[in-house]
């Protein structure tokens, strides 16, 4: 008998810790809104609905995010479909168009359609007025149909996976037995193609609406401008002078709430119609010919491409190497200045960028190693209560980043651990807003390995921890990269928790970008955001190369 | 060192179904019992108590002095001194042949380090896979898959030896190559085995004894021989080999009746009027054409319904005259009779098995 069995205390520790890492800050979040001076009250509450600006910005909110929904369905079906099921050419490129899309910052986006769109100084409509001599704007991206449009367009790849992934499985076959029964292609595809996608049509809107529900920077780059409001920045606006923290966590709760009870009814879909994915093993997928229809689908595909990525690259990239964005690109108009500034003048950014490379280091190690540990605990119910630790590790999926925010705040700005004004805060909400993916990730990769190696290992002897070591952790190390690379990924770009939560010596890259627009730097933001543009893709490179995948776990 | 292994009373629930119930059993050291029965009566559930993967909820396991499993303590897999061999065989995919057989050496203090390649090398050889050291799983076939999860459990030296359907995912000449394989391998070591298999012919070439688990419990467990002459319920009688059951009953204390139907089976102590079944083996009925004989017992007359010839025999279904009774004969290509014809049958007493009717 070598040593002790230490395996009982790890699983026990690292399920504690999620316990502590969620359950701390929610449950303070919910006793600050409803704790007055003399004890228990709904004031907050009160107080927070009588106001008729919350009230607009709740409507807002509701507008926003379901026309959000309806317009990625719109973009992402028909793209998924294409790219999934017909002979469209290019597909391979538009696949990774789709990806660039997924993982450009959204607040990145919006400050790059700022400048393609802005009414005075917005590229395309320069380029308007000079066409057709006219002086009124094309486009304003300042109102509530721009701010729709740029949401979408980044949140139109969640459709385009799920339904993707559902095509992928739905067999030809299934659609061949309609049309040998005398199906025509108009009613095999209403009657067999499309209810079989349904719930994942219906999924992808539902999750289309929680990313916009819990959206901060484009609501604050576009809306705040424009004179209105939604409720994350309504409750980032509490947050600054004078603070109104319980009246922040009194909004918080039912915005809590309501993205729990939006993903419970996406859950119960999928699970109802579950047999979306029956019958994908072994059935070829045959590509419908588009025959007059190719180019024009390409088309249109490339215009929501372009919307979504290289119109918005292309300005990022003239605006960083250009003295003045809003002028043509002459040689006169051309400089490394901008990067000069940014990375040796602005004071800001250098400890930024340290400080995001140490947080994304650091959250990606011990978050994809936490959720590894958390997801064994749970696959091979080692610990009493297992059912629990994956109901947890994906609770944070229902909480948006200005509600973690808050909940953090209240929890870690008071003893025993005051955390506030360090990064560990920060540490602390990234780690908790990214357990969810590195838990999936971690547990679809334990679940590709039978508990029988494992048992193989104890019974020639090795112990728990051994076998962890020397079996298990070689055998998922591939998908365990994957969930880091995940992880780094969702940090490099978290701006919605990070704006509430950051002090003057904690700036983040994000924050720093946000700051540079407000004091409208947009050079030193393009050059910022290309450089946090390219990080992102190095990593996803990287990860698609060790998983032998796509990234959008849409096989060729 | 050789070890027997006691079960005794053991339980293993899940939720309201009990997968194991009070199964009590004794493996002699050096012994290889089958724990033989369909799917779902319980034992690979009882195998995984024994390597200690599961803690019972009622009962005991001992191998020598030591107990291993009760309600209350449970001595880790790791420290049992057994080794098995899995359906899947659960080779290391990452591992090379050599190094998936050399892990469970690094685990006993009595093995040097120096001695390891050789005792490798040497399992390998048994085994005869001498030369595919280096290989990985992935680049083996399926039957030296299994030859290096057999190196791999045997070259520990285990007490006790595990194999949960070891040969099930084999095509079927391979299969019956490999039951005497395992055979001579046990000859060769001699260490104490537990066998769990559904297939009853592969127990019966394989074992010194069959335990039938039925429903989670033990139904009966003996010598292969004993199994399929002397079944004790219609269950073992209908798993090991196929058999005849005639529902009658006792009329004396070695006969029974079914309606005109009246038979001489083997036993002496019968209560007239109680039911019982009598299981009859379709080999062991003697059909012949001409006149039915007087004097022999249990000799009928039979109409011929259906005749199907299957290569070393011929498989008949005759109804016995006068009665509602058919009953299925596997008699010698040498009898040919066609659907219609009228046969002589014959039931040996001495084959005519008494068993309790079914609760």
């Amino acid at each position: 008998m070598r040593g002790l069995d230490l395996s009982l205390p790890v699983w026990a520790l690292a399920t504690l810790l999620l316990l502590a890492l969620i359950g701390l800050p929610i449950g303070w979040l919910v006793a600050l809104s409803v704790t007055g001076e003399h004890g228990l009250t709904l004031a907050h509450y009160v107080d927070a609905f009588r106001s008729v600006a919350l009230r607009r910005a709740l409507w807002n909110t509701v507008v926003m995010a379901f026309w959000v929904g309806v317009l990625s369905v719109a973009i992402g079906a028909p793209l998924a479909w294409l790219t999934a099921r017909t002979d469209l050419p290019g597909r391979r490129l538009l696949r990774a168009l789709v990806m660039a899309s997924f993982v450009t910052p959204p607040f990145l986006g919006a400050v790059a359609w700022v400048m393609l769109a802005g009414p005075n100084a917005g590229v395309l409509n320069k380029l308007w007025r000079s066409l057709t001599g006219r002086e009124a704007a094309l486009l304003d991206i300042f109102t509530m149909p721009g701010l729709i449009f740029v949401v979408a367009i980044y949140t139109f790849p969640y459709v385009y996976v799920m339904i993707g992934n559902t095509l992928e499985l739905v067999a030809s076959d299934l659609e061949e037995a309609a049309a040998v029964l005398g199906a025509g292609r108009l009613t095999t595809a209403r009657t067999i193609t499309l209810p079989l996608v349904a719930p994942a049509i219906v999924s992808g809107f539902i999750v289309s609406v929680l990313q916009a529900l819990a959206l901060f920077g484009s609501p604050a780059i576009l809306a705040l401008p424009a004179g209105f409001h939604t409720l994350t920045t309504q409750v980032w606006g509490m947050f600054q002078y004078p603070p109104r923290i319980e009246t922040a966590a009194a909004v918080s709760l039912p915005l809590l709430v309501a993205t729990a009870l939006l993903l419970m009814l996406q859950r119960r879909l999928l699970g109802r119609r579950g047999y979306a994915v029956v019958g994908g093993k072994g059935g070829t997928r045959r590509r419908l010919a588009l025959r007059a229809w190719r180019y024009p689908a390409l088309l249109g595909c490339f215009v929501v491409m372009a919307c979504a990525v290289l119109l918005p690259y292309g300005v990022l990239a003239r605006t960083a190497f250009s003295r003045a964005w809003a002028q043509p690109l002459t040689w006169d108009n051309l400089t490394l200045r901008n990067w000069t500034f940014t990375f040796f003048e602005y004071s800001a950014t250098r400890s930024a960028i340290v400080n995001t490379l140490e947080l994304g280091l650091l959250t990606a190690s011990v978050g994809a190693g936490l959720a590894a540990l958390l997801a064994y605990v749970a696959r091979r119910r080692t610990i009493v209560g297992h059912q629990l630790v994956g109901f947890v590790a994906l609770a944070p999926i229902a909480i948006p980043g200005v509600v973690l925010a808050v909940a953090l705040f209240i929890a870690y700005t008071r003893p025993p651990l005051i955390l506030y004004g360090t990064l560990w805060i920060l540490f602390v909400a990234y780690v908790t807003k990214e357990m969810p993916v590195g838990y999936a990730q971690c547990d679809a990769t334990f679940r590709t390995i039978p508990a029988e190696l494992e048992e193989a290992g104890r019974i020639l002897g090795a112990r728990p921890l051994r076998v962890l070591g020397e079996i298990t952790a070689p055998l998922a190390r591939s998908g365990i990269i994957a969930a880091w690379c995940f992880i780094f990924i969702g940090v490099i770009r978290e701006l919605s928790a990070s704006i509430i939560l950051f002090t003057a010596s904690t700036k983040v890259m994000s924050v720093v970008i946000f700051d540079l627009k407000e004091e409208g730097q947009f050079g030193a933001i393009a050059v910022l955001g290309l450089f946090m543009i390219v990080m992102t893709f190095g990593v996803v490179l990287l990860m698609e190369r060790v998983l032998g995948r796509d990234f959008l776990g849409v096989r060729e | 060192m050789k070890a027997d292994v006691r079960l005794v009373g053991l339980g293993k629930r899940y939720g309201e179904v009990g997968a194991v119930e009070g199964l009590s059993l004794d493996v002699a050291a050096g012994e290889l019992v089958s724990l033989l029965g369909p799917s779902g009566c319980g034992k690979t559930t009882t195998l995984r108590l024994v390597a200690g993967f599961i803690t019972p909820d009622d009962g005991e396991i001992w191998v020598g002095d030591r107990r291993l499993s009760s309600r209350d303590a449970v001595v880790p897999p790791e420290r049992r001194r057994m080794a098995m061999i899995f359906q899947s065989y659960a080779l290391w995919p990452h591992l090379t042949v050599a190094q998936n057989v050399a892990y469970g050496l690094r685990f006993k203090s009595d093995v040097p380090r120096s001695d390891r390649d050789r005792r490798v090398a040497e399992m390998l050889r048994v085994v005869q896979l001498a030369g595919l050291e280096h290989r990985y799983p992935g680049e083996l076939s399926g039957g030296q898959q299994q030859r290096v999860a057999v190196a791999r459990a045997l070259v520990v030296e285990p007490d006790i030896l595990l194999l949960d359907e070891p040969l099930s995912n084999l095509d079927a000449n391979l299969r019956e190559e490999m039951r005497f394989e395992i055979r001579r391998l046990h000859e060769a070591f001699g260490i104490t085995t537990l066998y769990v298999t559904h297939d009853q012919a592969e127990a019966m070439v394989i074992s010194d004894r069959v335990a039938v688990l039925e429903r989670g419990r033990l139904a009966q467990v003996g010598r292969a021989e004993d199994l399929f002459r002397r079944p004790r319920s219609r269950f073992v009688a209908e798993f090991i080999g196929k058999t005849n059951i005639i529902d009658a009953v006792a009329t004396g204390p070695d006969t029974v009746a079914r309606a005109a139907l009246r038979l001489r089976v083997d036993a002496k102590d019968l209560t007239a009027g109680a039911p019982v079944l009598v299981s009859v083996r379709p080999h062991e009925i003697e059909l012949s054409t001409g006149p039915v004989p007087r004097t022999p017992d249990n000799a009928f007359a039979g109409v011929v319904r259906r005749a199907s010839y299957v290569g070393t025999a011929v498989d008949y279904q005759v109804t016995l005259a006068g009665t509602d009774v058919t009953l299925r004969v596997t008699a010698p290509v040498t009898v040919r009779l066609a659907a219609g014809d009228t046969v002589a049958v014959r039931l040996d007493p001495a084959a005519c098995v008494a068993l309790p009717p079914a609760p």
